[in-house]
């Protein structure tokens, strides 16, 4: 007598588990969910992807190690002149407020010419963000739009977009112009 | 004549493949490049450029290159050795200026303290 309460209560749970289950494959199956870039996502799911991106992030660039000439000008060069060419037409220009990219691409690319706290990502409080851009844009991020560079480019070279983009919030346009030219004179400043 | 199909074939794909690789090498953009716009930095407030900031050492550096760049392309053998006097000696109202790589080279110094001075994995 007295085990068949526990045993009940444990039947019970399992069918709400199975009909659970059942619902969340139903509704996948259905097609109800809407996939279109321009509807945003439910604010559950939202949080769901959130998280489960940054704590991936966090996880996965913990061990990096940041190289001590991160400020170096020839870093900045470098890195300038990749930035523009494979990232501004997303992450924007200084005075730039919008792209055809940035205005269509869900979830929105943020405006790395404004700090962290201004483009108002989950990543405000960031404690490593060197060791967080280097893994985002050598791995990429799944369905955001944002490619993983690491096939292509070697980890010097991903560095110099990260010493770049550190200094792009404080930078003016006449001043990211000088930056992000490649001019004539050294094979796009890929020195680092 | 198959095998003369067959040989052509993959010496295409090979070569198809090896430009693919290349795609993303500064070389490719050079035809698009611009040339920084240097004369913007005249317009700055000289007095509050600080010659310690990365940011002021690589714009000093990118169009000290340009200047040279342009010098050489525009300079007549004759004079050539005259301009590049010119331009080798250190403004005399800013030593900084000259000395960009020897702040860097501090820095750097300074901050081989750090944890974490190799590069990443």
């Amino acid at each position: 007598m007295a085990l068949t309460k526990p045993l009940g209560c444990i039947k019970c749970l399992s069918v709400v588990a199975v009909v659970i289950a059942l619902g969340g494959i139903g509704f996948v199956y259905s097609g109800l969910y809407s996939m279109g870039a321009d509807v945003p996502h439910n604010k559950l799911t939202y949080w769901v992807l959130e998280t489960l991106r940054e704590r991936s992030i966090a996880r996965a660039s913990g061990d990096i190690q940041v190289p001590t000439d991160i400020d170096s000008p020839d870093r900045l060069l470098a890195g300038g002149a990749d930035y523009n060419d494979m990232c501004a037409g997303c992450h924007l220009k200084p005075g730039q407020k919008d792209s055809d990219l940035s205005l269509g691409l869900y979830p929105v690319p943020p405006n790395l010419t404004e700090t962290q706290g201004e483009h108002g990502h989950a990543d405000d409080d960031q404690t490593q963000p060197d060791q967080r851009r280097f893994w985002i844009i050598k791995h990429g991020i799944k369905a955001s739009g944002m490619p993983a560079w690491g096939p292509g480019h070697d980890d010097d070279r991903i560095w110099n977009m990260v010493a770049f983009i550190e200094k792009l919030p404080t930078l003016s346009s006449g001043q990211y112009q000088i930056l992000t030219a490649r001019g004539e004179t050294r094979d796009g400043h890929d020195q680092k | 004549m198959k095998n003369l199909i067959i040989t052509i074939s993959t010496l295409f794909s090979i070569t198809a493949l090896a430009s693919t690789a290349q795609a993303h090498e500064p070389e490719q953009h050079m035809k698009d490049a611009e040339k920084p716009n240097c004369a913007a930095m005249k317009d700055m407030d000289h007095s509050k450029m600080d010659m310690n900031d990365p940011v002021m050492q690589a714009m000093m550096k990118q169009c000290m290159e340009s200047m040279h760049a342009d010098d050489e392309a525009s300079e007549t053998p004759a004079d050539d050795q005259d301009e590049h006097m010119k331009h080798d000696a250190p403004p005399k109202d800013d030593e900084t200026a000259a000395t960009p790589d020897d702040n860097h080279h501090e820095k750097t110094e300074a901050s081989e303290d750090k944890p974490g001075a190799e590069h990443s994995h």
